[in-house]
């Protein structure tokens, strides 16, 4: 059970000028991995997570999560893909605002056919065991940086998915929130998920549960 | 959007309610019209009967009865306004026609009158109250014995019913001349027939058959109801592109969401039932609002501002309360009209946000 991104290449136009955000990142990922991928700002972290996660397909190259090739699935057999298989941290955590915590943990859950009782146990489980349980009925909108940042990983995690893909996971949150959520990614990687965080807070990059740093510029993967 | 949309549905609903509901009064009131109505005219103009003419029209076969009717229009300068006055024979029919559609009594001494809803709130006139009226030599004293209903009131609004002298008095028209006949058939199919026949019998008749009347009507209140929704087209299309703006800009924050949606491994079939569901609970929410608002306001407050462009044929405009006459078709083409349009209007940028990929999607990029 393995991701890897094969001379990955994705570019934008942007007007009349073509803009390489990753230029020939090649990067294996395996099973009970925390991996960081380091960076500036600008420098292509977010687009490679995004290609690692399915949710865009790269210009060429290749991109294959558990053996399967990205690039020649359907648009549905990769949302199912992501669904089952990839949960998503994004940088601006992406929950829904005029939702509860709860509808927004429950969004991955409700296409897959779960019933609703079960999928609101689940849920909850996982919102309680982020220390927000008694937040699940908030709205969004309402919960502190740091609340909205657990409850973004709940939902990232509420699938039980085998690749987890964060975005700036200890921007929002103070060195005690940060450290809890390092401490949880590392749960989940003893638990054989593989992780892929993208970061530019030394306080992620210098901990004991990362297994490995690979640092970005300019789309490049530096050696 | 919700607002806009109910209110732009109220528009149509009131000029949809209040053209049917019209139409069934039209109905009503042309149910009691004779089956023939004989006027003559003289020079192209409408002229006196002559009484003789009864008892040939009477003998007609085909013919059930003939009424010789006194009627027609008095100016009264106070209200700058026809008053249109009703002669009333001792044996007519209107006795048992008007039975429940009056307060007070029928005429039974000589000044007696019953008057419009709409006239007596104009003059300020209470039943028991005398009146009045410019006659052709003078004024006349009448003394009001009976009101008509409001329910009634696109029928009376302005009419002084009177017995037939003092109608006469009112109207200075001599004794045996009438205003026209009103003819009974023993088979309504065979009008045209008769029609004909009386005209060829009195030259310079003209004879008015009841469909005829009943085509005109339904012209009438069609051309009018027409003509207020062809004004109200413009809104509509107003609605329709700010919903198109709106959403074609599918605000960033909605376009964020379906991308959300996408990120976390929804199908674009996904994204797009649950887009379509917001969409008709909206259209069905904001339509349903302004079909009931348009219920209130034609049928409880009697279509103030719109009733103007559709009640104007009378001098003395109705303060009419309609009757509600709806079929359910009614309502449901109205929701039809609003909602389909609302919601493919929604749902076509919702697609293409939908098959974007998520990355794009949530950084708003096409």
């Amino acid at each position: 059970m393995s991701v890897e991104l094969v001379d990955v290449h994705k570019r934008y136009q942007d007007g009349r000028r073509t803009h390489e955000a990753v230029a020939g990142v090649s990067l294996s990922l395996t099973a009970g991995s925390l991996t960081v991928l380091a960076g500036p700002s600008g420098s292509g972290k977010s687009t490679l997570l995004a290609l690692a996660g399915g949710m865009t397909t790269p210009t060429s190259g290749d991109v294959r999560l558990f053996g399967q090739s990205i690039v020649t699935l359907r648009d549905h057999h990769r949302a199912r893909l992501r669904r089952e298989r990839v949960g998503f941290v994004f940088q601006d955590l992406g929950l829904i605002g005029s939702l509860t915590l709860l509808d927004n943990v429950l969004l991955p859950l409700l296409p897959s056919g779960a019933s609703n009782a079960a999928a609101e146990t689940h849920a909850r489980a996982w919102l309680a065991r982020l220390g927000l349980g008694d937040l699940a009925d908030s709205r969004a909108d309402k919960l502190s940086g740091g609340e909205r940042q657990r409850g973004a990983l709940a939902r990232a995690v509420v699938t039980s998915p085998d690749l987890l893909l964060l975005d700036e996971p200890t921007a929002h949150v103070d060195r005690e929130s940060a450290a809890e959520i390092v401490r949880a990614l590392g749960e989940l990687r003893d638990a054989g998920t593989i992780i892929l965080a993208s970061t530019h807070d030394p306080r992620l990059v210098e901990r004991e549960e990362v297994d490995r740093v690979v640092e970005l510029r300019d789309g490049r993967l530096l050696a | 959007m919700m607002v806009g949309l109910a209110f732009i549905t109220m528009l149509f609903a009131s000029v949809v309610f209040l053209t049917d509901a019209l139409r069934h009064e039209s109905r009503l009131g042309i149910d009691q019209l004779p089956d023939l109505m004989v006027q003559r005219t003289v020079a192209g103009r409408p002229a006196l009967v002559d009484a003789t003419h009864v008892a040939t029209l009477a003998a007609m076969r085909g013919v059930e009865s003939v009424t010789p009717r006194v009627w027609g229009y008095l100016y009264v300068p106070s209200l700058e306004a026809n008053l249109t006055i009703v002669g009333m024979r001792s044996d007519g029919p209107e006795h048992g026609a008007l039975d429940g559609a009056l307060d007070g009594a029928l005429p039974s001494g000589e000044n007696d009158v019953v008057v419009g809803s709409t006239l007596a709130e104009r003059l300020g006139l209470q039943l028991g109250d005398q009146v009045a009226l410019p006659a052709a030599d003078g004024y006349q004293l009448v003394h009001i014995v009976g009101l008509f209903r409001s329910t009634s009131a696109l029928r009376t609004a302005d009419v002084v019913l009177a017995a037939e002298p003092l109608a006469r008095t009112l109207l200075g028209m001599p004794e045996e001349l009438y205003t026209d006949l009103a003819v009974e058939l023993r088979v309504a199919s065979e009008a045209s027939v008769i029609a004909n026949r009386a005209a060829e019998l009195f030259p310079g008749a003209r004879v008015l058959q009841r469909t005829l009347l009943e085509r005109t009507h339904a012209l009438t209140f069609d051309a009018r109801g027409g003509l207020v929704s062809v004004l109200l087209l413009p809104a509509l299309a107003a609605l329709l592109l700010l919903a198109w703006d709106r959403l074609t800009g599918l605000g960033e924050v909605e376009r964020r969401e379906i991308g959300i949606l996408k990120a976390v491994g929804w199908q674009t079939s996904e994204v797009l039932e649950v887009r379509l569901l917001e969409q008709l609970i909206v259209a069905l929410t904001g339509a349903s609002l302004g079909v009931s608002l348009a219920y209130g306001y034609v049928f409880w407050l009697g279509a103030p501002g719109l009733s103007g462009a559709l009640f104007g044929w009378s001098a003395l405009y109705p303060e009419l309360r309609l009757t509600p006459h709806l079929d359910a078709s009614t309502p449901l083409s109205i929701l039809a009209a609003v909602v389909l349009p609302y919601v493919a209007v929604g749902l076509v940028p919702a697609f293409r946000a939908a098959v974007m990929d998520p990355l794009d999607a949530q950084r708003g990029r096409s």
